[in-house]
C-alpha cells in the first residue's frame, strides 16, 4: 500500500513482463504436446496442428479490428443522450 | 405447512417486515428466509400446490429435474447477494431484492402460464427498484425504459396464455411447438427476458446503471429465468441456434470498445446467454444439461465479476477503463477475485465456466451443426478478450491510475471469496455440478485433447493480446457511449417520430383552419340573407335562425310522423 507511486509504472511493466514470459512459456510446452496428444475435432480440420492455436490467435486479432472499425460508427461522445 | 407453500414466496412475504428490523439483524433475518425457502425444495419432485380459480387449475408449486438446479442456484445467488450488501443500511434495496429474487424463485415453480406470468411481472416490478435506487436522473430514466420493456414482456406471455386458454383451455407451462399465434407471443415474451438481438437494448441500458449492489442481484435472476423457460417450453426448436449463436457473436464487438466495465459485463452476460439459448436450441439430453450447468456456473462466476467491479466502484467511485488502472496493490484480494472470475467465464480447464461449456460444445458436435459450433469456438474467444482480459486489465493494471483506495468492506470480500471459491471447487469437481443436471450426465469433460485444445484457444488469443498491447496497436479506453439495439428508441424513434409528429399536427391545424374559413363562409351568406332577403321579413340574428331551422326541422319531422 504505502509503494511510492512513482515507481508503479516500472512495477506494471515488470509484471507485464513476467505475465508474457508465463504465456511464453506455456505456448511452447502446448506446441510440444501438440506432437505427443491426439486432439479429437468435431470436423477433420480442426485436427491439424495448432489449429486451436490459430483459431485463438486470429479471431482475438479479428475482434480487435473490428471493433476499432466499430468504433468508428457507432462511438459517441459521453453525454450523447443526455 | 412452510413446506407446501412455493419456494420463494415466504422470501416475498418476509420482505414486508424487512423495513423495521435494524440493520444487521436484517440481513441475518433475510439469510433465515432464503433458507426457508430452500427448505422448502426438499417436498422434491412432483405437483405441490393447485388452487383453482375461475374455473382455471393454477399450478402454484410443481417441481421437477429442471426447476431444481436453477431452484437451488437461485437461493445461492439470493444468500451471496445479502453477503456481499452487508455493509448496506438501505432497507429499500434490501427489500427489493429479497423479493425479486423470491419472485424468480417462484416463477420457477410456477407449473401454469398463468401463474408463471403473475410472477414473471413481479420479478418486473421488485427489481426495477435496484436501479431507481442509484437515485441519479440517468437511473430513473433507464429504470423507466427497463421497466417498460419488462411489463411488455409479461404482457405478451398473458396474451399468449390468454389465447391457448380460450382454444384449447389448457395454460400448463409444458414444451410447445412454435407455429400458431399464441406461442409466438410467448416466445417473443421469453426472447426479451432472455435479450435477444434486438430485444436487448434493456439488458445493457440499465444493468449498469443500479446500484454495486443491485447490478449483482439482477445479473443473476431475470435472464436465467427466462432461459429456463425457454428450455421448458421450447427445447428443440431449431430458430434458438440462429438466435443464440448470432446473441454469442455480436456482443463480442462492443463489449471492446465499450469504457463502463459494468457496461462490458452485460455485453458479456449477453454472450453467455447466447451459449444457452444455442443448447436449448439443440434440445438433446446433453446440450440441455449443458444450457442447465452453463446457467448455474454462469450465475456465480458472472456476480463475482460484478462484485468486483461493484466493489471497485464502491471504493473508488468510477468504474470508467479511462479512469482506473493499477489497483492491484490497493486492491489485491478483489483483483485476485476478479480474475477468478475471468478464468472461470473464460473456461480455462479447472474452472467452473470449462466443465458446463464442453457439455453445449460437445452437444453442437454430436448434433453435427458444424457452423454454429465455430461461431461459438470463435465467441469463446471474445469472451477472453472483454471478461478474460479486458475487466481485469483496465481495472487493476494497464496503467498507474494514482488512485489512492483500500480494499472493499468485508462482507463484499466474503461474498467474492465463497463465489471465487466455488467457481474453483466446480471446475475441478465437476461431477458436484453433473449430479443435479436434468438428465443422467456420462460425461468427463477432462481428457487431454479437449483441455490442450482448450488451453491452445486461450494462450494464443492471449498473446494476440500481448502483441497488440507491446506494438500498442490495442484501442485505448475513450471516455465514450456506445450506440447499442437502444438506439432504436432512445434516438431513432424520437428523431423520426417527432418531425411525423410535427407534419400531423401541421396538416392538421391546416384542415381545421380550413374547415374555420368554410364554416365562416356560409355564415357570411346567410348572414347577408338574414338582412336583406328576396321577400318577406329580415332575420334579426343567427340564433333565431338557427332556432327558426330547428324548428323547421321539428315540423317536418312532425308532419311525417302523423302521415
Amino acid at each position: 500500500m504505502s509503494t511510492p507511486s512513482s515507481k508503479s509504472p516500472s512495477d506494471l511493466q515488470r509484471l507485464g513482463g513476467i505475465f508474457t514470459k508465463a504465456l511464453l512459456g506455456i505456448a511452447i510446452v502446448l506446441f510440444g504436446l501438440e506432437f505427443f496428444i491426439h486432439r479429437h475435432g468435431v470436423v477433420s480440420a480442426e485436427e491439424s496442428f495448432m489449429f486451436p492455436a490459430l483459431y485463438g490467435f486470429l479471431a482475438f486479432l479479428f475482434i480487435v479490428q473490428v471493433g476499432k472499425w466499430l468504433r468508428l460508427m457507432i462511438m459517441r461522445k459521453e453525454d450523447y443522450y443526455d | 405447512m412452510i413446506s407446501h407453500m412455493p419456494p420463494g414466496l415466504i422470501m416475498i412475504l418476509a420482505a414486508f417486515l424487512l423495513p423495521v428490523i435494524p440493520h444487521v439483524w436484517r440481513q441475518i433475518y433475510m439469510l433465515g428466509a432464503i433458507a426457508l425457502s430452500a427448505y422448502g425444495l426438499f417436498l422434491g419432485a412432483g405437483t405441490h400446490l393447485v388452487w383453482t380459480v375461475l374455473g382455471l387449475d393454477l399450478i402454484l408449486y410443481q417441481a421437477d429435474a429442471l426447476s431444481l438446479p436453477f431452484a437451488i442456484i437461485f437461493h445461492l445467488a439470493a444468500a451471496l447477494n445479502v453477503i456481499y450488501s452487508w455493509h448496506d443500511r438501505d432497507w429499500q434495496q434490501h427489500c427489493a431484492s429479497l423479493s425479486y429474487a423470491g419472485a424468480a424463485i417462484a416463477a420457477l415453480h410456477a407449473g401454469d402460464l398463468v401463474s408463471l406470468f403473475v410472477w414473471w411481472e413481479a420479478t418486473a416490478v421488485t427489481s426495477v427498484f435496484l436501479i431507481l435506487a442509484s437515485g441519479t436522473e440517468r437511473a430513473r430514466k433507464a429504470a423507466m425504459r427497463y421497466l417498460l420493456f419488462q411489463v411488455t414482456s409479461g404482457v405478451l406471455l398473458l396474451a399468449g396464455a390468454a389465447i391457448l386458454a380460450s382454444t384449447s383451455g389448457d395454460i400448463r407451462f409444458t414444451k410447445m411447438d412454435l407455429g400458431d399465434a399464441a406461442t409466438w407471443l410467448i416466445f417473443i415474451a421469453f426472447g426479451i427476458k432472455a435479450a435477444f438481438p434486438f430485444l436487448n437494448g434493456w439488458l445493457q441500458d440499465a444493468y449498469p446503471e443500479a446500484t454495486p449492489t443491485g447490478t449483482v442481484a439482477l445479473s443473476a435472476f431475470t435472464t436465467k429465468l427466462a432461459i429456463y423457460a425457454l428450455a421448458r417450453g421450447f427445447p428443440g426448436t431449431d430458430i434458438l441456434i440462429w438466435i443464440g449463436a448470432a446473441m454469442t457473436a455480436l456482443p463480442v464487438f462492443f463489449a471492446v470498445i465499450e469504457n463502463d466495465l459494468r457496461r462490458v459485463l452485460a455485453f458479456s452476460l449477453n454472450n453467455q446467454l447466447g451459449f444457452m439459448v444455442v443448447a436449448v436450441g439443440i434440445g438433446t439430453e446433453l446440450a440441455l444439461n449443458g444450457a442447465v450447468a452453463h446457467a448455474f456456473v454462469h450465475i456465480i462466476y458472472k456476480a463475482l465479476l460484478f462484485m468486483s467491479m461493484g466493489a471497485v466502484l464502491h471504493q473508488v467511485g468510477t468504474i470508467k477503463a479511462s479512469e482506473l488502472g493499477g489497483l492491484y496493490k490497493k486492491m489485491p484480494f478483489t483483483m485476485v477475485c476478479c480474475i477468478i472470475g475471468a478464468m472461470s467465464i473464460s473456461a480455462f480447464p479447472l474452472f467452473s465456466g470449462f466443465v458446463a461449456k464442453s457439455l453445449t460444445m460437445s452437444a453442437l458436435g454430436d448434433a453435427g451443426i458444424i457452423w454454429a459450433y465455430f461461431v461459438l469456438l470463435f465467441a469463446s474467444a471474445g469472451v477472453l478478450e472483454h471478461s478474460g482480459i479486458k475487466i481485469p486489465y483496465f481495472a487493476f493494471f494497464a496503467h498507474d491510475s494514482k488512485i489512492e483506495t483500500g480494499e472493499a468492506p468485508i462482507g463484499m470480500r466474503v461474498a467474492m471469496g465463497i463465489a471465487a471459491f466455488l467457481c474453483v471447487g466446480i471446475g475441478v469437481f465437476p461431477s458436484l455440478l453433473y449430479s443435479i443436471l436434468p438428465y443422467a450426465v456420462d460425461y468427463h469433460p477432462y481428457d487431454a485433447g479437449h483441455v490442450t485444445s482448450q488451453m491452445q484457444l486461450l494462450i494464443f488469443a492471449m498473446l494476440a493480446f500481448v502483441v497488440l498491447v507491446r506494438l500498442k496497436l490495442y484501442p485505448p479506453e475513450i471516455p465514450s457511449v456506445v450506440l447499442n439495439s437502444d438506439w432504436f428508441y432512445r434516438r431513432l424513434a424520437p428523431m423520426v417520430g417527432l418531425p411525423l409528429l410535427r407534419m400531423v399536427m401541421l396538416v392538421w391545424s391546416g384542415l381545421l383552419q380550413q374547415m374555420r374559413g368554410l364554416v365562416n363562409a356560409i355564415w357570411d351568406r346567410l348572414d347577408r340573407i338574414m338582412h336583406s332577403p328576396l321577400a318577406g321579413p329580415t332575420v334579426s340574428g343567427r340564433a333565431v335562425l338557427i332556432q327558426a331551422g330547428l324548428l323547421t326541422l321539428l315540423l317536418l319531422i312532425a308532419y311525417a310522423a302523423a302521415g
